[in-house]
């Protein structure tokens, strides 16, 4: 968590690769590479030692999971070990959704409070609103309670009932909410309009679901904008996820042609990925930007070099993350995970992304946070934004985006002024396909 | 003369310059290695586990890996997952360690602790090449030299900041509340002068710094003492400063309370294994001639090792009140034991109580008296530190003094 603020995403950055789960045939002729007996040795000697000498005792598992975590240390810095709960967190992220009431929470001031309750889910029902303090959690005082340990007291088997006791200006005493729990979908596709029949179309993360809400998403969009005269793909900050995912949404929007390679260490790791043809941002094919920026990594970078090599969209803000391995996750045997670095992957052009990144076909700065305020403060005034619903996606898709929204948001603003004047000028790098 | 080759077989590692060669060598003739022992069978589940990890890892990393790297990296890894005080070191490390250098260092002055994969500044001594570029307790260190600092031990980040004379280390440093991380250079130097300063402060209180604990620290303090005792007006009261002060021994904090406390019980300490469990009492022919103006001990998240030992020693034996922030908890006795293969863990075995028996490893000491909140100015990237008499929490202690509820704090907790 601390180190994410400046690294947008490293601490989230995962790309699994679902394809080579499971065994990996050996290379034959090679003898398998155990590690040697008189080291091993060492290890159990050592692991001996701490056991009967450390200060506190620790049990063997402790010991082998900072062993492990030392061993992928060793590695790059996107592998990594997972302990059952981390792991079990993993899935749920990457499955898209999970059980729960559907609110957002955190901590503010020492109080747990909500920062919004998620349309359409249980919470929102019974009335639960942006501000909201959660007093206690099934009778339990929320006092000294980490937020971890709220979200995982919150959540629980569907069907299975909650009560909050919630203090709210206004209340004279704190109410109780007892909610049932429901599958809660996790939304990584938003959308917003621009006035003349351009879409935008924000993606958080690739998860299990972000293909099938992508392709909705493009579907009631094309209905409402007669004709579509364009596309934004936002990519921005988005750290990446899986890369079926990243392939299926890329593949949205070609009918054929390499969307990415990868090449590792095993033939079996060694794969081509294909655009098919007939999907939903294909035809006719509306001129498309793809934001990308510091924070775009891994899933985003394949889906943004992809349609750019494709030649089927402009890419523009700034140049992307640069991470161009592949991880897959590997379950062990007590349901901790690690997740390893097993591929790289190549643009269809056959560019690395590996510390290279993705670089715009129009650079456009940010505006830069104020430098005279603290992170802290920063995020503050972010999630007090969020609150109040003032957020570019915190409003219904349909809503034009306002005229000041666009100055806020200055590659934004270019990405709609190329689109309303397309085909862009020449002397950008490419040339896209000529407007329908 | 038992005891005190105790003393020396459980002082603090230190560095890598810290313990005498002969010395050591004697506790290590004395010492076997407990796992040639053979106590405790090896744990095969979780032995298991380890191996399904490591040959996953051989089998479908992307690039080939060396076996001793990983079985390396695991013990470092295996280290750091106990406290910042443990470490594992190398065949040629250990060496070095058993050895003791040599050569006069030079030094950026700064301890160290990994923590969390994060290489934080525990304490920069006073005007030294670390302090002098900035760098402050809690700040992270990113790189060193455009490198990216990872998978390291407590012991392996405190040896980068050790070399010749005149070695400049860029630095990328994440402060806390900062959105970007600053840019320092430490150019390495050795450490030079005394330990102890002290001066007069408005209504006749005294202001004792203690920046780090050296062998002569003691009689530093002593001199000090002696000179501020002798003043008149007499003293109403002293300001004993401890903050940022994470360097020094058992041995060098016991000695030095004693100036203060004579032959009282300094601290104890207690491992799992009887032979790590010791008190250790002050020497009376040490000490000053009481008695003592009233105390009050400044503390903050600098505050560890030989500082905190006597921080709560002051508290429980002189009536000390404390005063700032939270200590780091950083106060244990490590020992280093030899593996088969030449290499060794370097591990905290037993963990510091106070006199009244209060747990200093892991939990730090909580002040009676939290320090006023710093003006954000203060935690920005060029920290200045105030001399004492604009000190704010000098200031807040001498106002303690002089109130007198500096009694009725120190009875409150007892």
């Amino acid at each position: 968590m601390r180190r994410k603020y400046w690294l947008p995403g490293l601490a989230v950055m995962l790309l699994s690769l679902g394809l080579v789960l499971g065994v990996l045939a050996q290379k034959p002729g090679e003898a398998p590479a155990v590690p040697g007996d008189s080291r091993l040795k060492v290890f159990a000697q050592a692991m001996g030692v701490v056991e009967e000498n450390y200060a506190e005792p620790k049990t063997p598992k402790d010991l082998v999971y900072g062993a492990i975590q030392g061993a992928v240390g060793t590695l790059d810095p996107h592998s990594s070990f997972m302990n059952p709960e981390e792991f079990k967190e993993l899935q749920i992220e990457t499955k898209g959704q999970f059980s729960g009431i559907g609110i957002e929470i955190t901590l503010k001031d020492q109080l747990l409070v909500v920062v919004s309750p998620i349309e359409g889910t249980p919470a929102y029902r019974a009335g639960i609103q942006a501000g909201d303090q959660i007093v206690k959690i099934n009778g339990q005082s929320t006092k000294n309670m980490s937020l971890t340990e709220a979200v995982k007291t919150i959540r629980g088997p569907k069907g299975s009932k909650v009560t909050l006791t919630l203090n709210r200006e206004g209340f004279s005493a704190p109410k109780d909410f007892t909610i049932v729990r429901e599958i809660i979908p996790i939304r990584s596709v938003r959308a917003r309009i621009v006035e003349g029949g351009i879409g935008y179309i924000r993606v958080t993360n690739f998860q299990d679901q972000t293909d099938s809400d992508l392709a909705a998403t493009l579907k009631k969009m094309r209905q409402r904008l007669t004709p579509m005269r364009g596309l934004i793909l936002d990519l921005r900050n988005d750290p990446g996820g899986l890369l079926d995912q990243a392939v299926r949404v890329a593949d949205e929007f070609l009918a054929s042609g390499v969307i990415v390679y990868t090449e590792g260490r095993t033939p079996q790791q060694n794969m081509r990925f294909y655009a098919r043809a007939g999907q939903e941002g294909e035809s006719p094919p509306f001129p498309m930007v793809v934001l990308i920026n510091e924070g775009s990594a891994s899933a985003s970078e394949i889906v943004a070099g992809a349609l750019k090599d494709q030649k089927r969209a402009l890419i523009v803000g700034t140049k992307s993350f640069g991470k161009g391995s592949v991880q897959t996750i590997i379950p062990l045997d007590d349901g901790s995970a690690l997740r390893l670095t097993t591929a790289l992957y190549y643009t269809p052009s056959g560019v690395t992304i590996q510390d290279k990144g993705i670089v715009p076909d129009v650079v456009v700065e940010e505006k830069p946070p104020p430098t005279d305020k603290s992170v802290q403060s920063l995020r503050e005034e972010a999630l007090e934004r969020h609150m109040r619903k003032e957020g570019l996606t915190d409003k219904p898709w349909s809503q034009p985006i306002a005229a000041q929204e666009l100055e806020r948001d200055l590659p934004l603003k270019r990405a709609v002024d190329l689109l309303r004047h397309w085909p862009p000028p020449k002397s950008l790098a490419q040339t896209p396909p000529a407007s329908p | 003369m038992a005891k005190h080759l105790k003393i020396r077989n459980l002082a603090w590692l230190r560095g890598g310059a810290g313990l005498g060669a002969a010395l050591l060598v004697l506790v290590l003739a004395a010492y076997r290695p407990p796992a040639l022992r053979a106590a405790a069978p090896p744990d095969y589940e979780a032995l298991r586990l380890y191996t399904e990890a490591l040959y996953e890892i051989s089998q479908k990393y992307v690039t080939p890996k060396n076996e001793e790297d990983m079985i390396y990296g695991s013990l470092r890894g295996m280290m750091n997952s106990l406290d910042p005080d443990c470490s594992f070191l190398t065949a040629r490390e250990y060496q070095d360690y058993v050895e003791g250098r040599k050569e006069p260092v030079a030094e950026a002055g700064v301890e160290l602790i990994y923590k969390d994969n994060l290489l934080t500044v525990a304490a920069a001594v006073d005007g030294g090449p670390a302090y002098r570029a900035g760098l402050r307790p809690g700040d992270h260190i990113l790189k060193i030299n455009g490198q990216l600092v990872r998978n390291l031990t407590t012991q392996e980040g405190a040896r980068r900041f050790r070399g010749p004379a005149g070695t400049a280390l860029n630095l990328q440093v994440l402060r806390n509340g900062l959105v970007k991380p600053l840019e320092l250079t430490v150019t390495l130097e050795p450490l030079t002068g005394g330990s102890v300063t002290y001066q007069g402060l408005q209504d006749s209180c005294g202001y004792l710094r203690i920046k780090l604990f050296t062998d002569s620290t003691p009689g530093e303090l002593a001199t000090a003492l002696k000179a501020m005792l002798a003043q008149r007006p007499p003293l109403r009261g002293l300001v004993v400063d401890l903050r940022n002060n994470a360097r020094g021994t058992l041995e060098q904090a016991v000695r030095t309370t004693a100036v203060l406390v004579g032959d009282k019980e300094i601290v104890s300490v207690k491992g799992r294994r009887s032979e790590s469990s010791q008190t250790y009492m002050g020497k009376g022919r040490e000490a000053v001639k009481p008695p003592l103006p009233p105390l009050v001990v400044l503390t903050d998240q600098g505050t560890a090792r030989a500082a905190e030992i006597m921080a709560g020693a002051l508290r429980d034996q002189a009536q000390a009140v404390l005063l700032g922030a939270k200590t780091l908890g950083l106060c244990g006795l490590t020992k280093a034991f030899p593996l088969a293969d030449g290499s060794a863990l370097v591990m905290t075995v037993a963990a510091c109580y106070t006199p009244g028996g209060a747990k200093i490893q892991g939990k730090g000491l909580e002040p009676e008296v939290a320090g006023k909140p710093l003006a954000a100015e203060a935690k920005r990237e060029k920290a200045v530190t105030p001399p004492p008499d604009e000190d704010p929490w000098v200031l807040q202690a001498v106002e303690l003094l002089k109130s007198g509820k500096r009694q009725a704090a120190a009875k409150e907790k007892t």
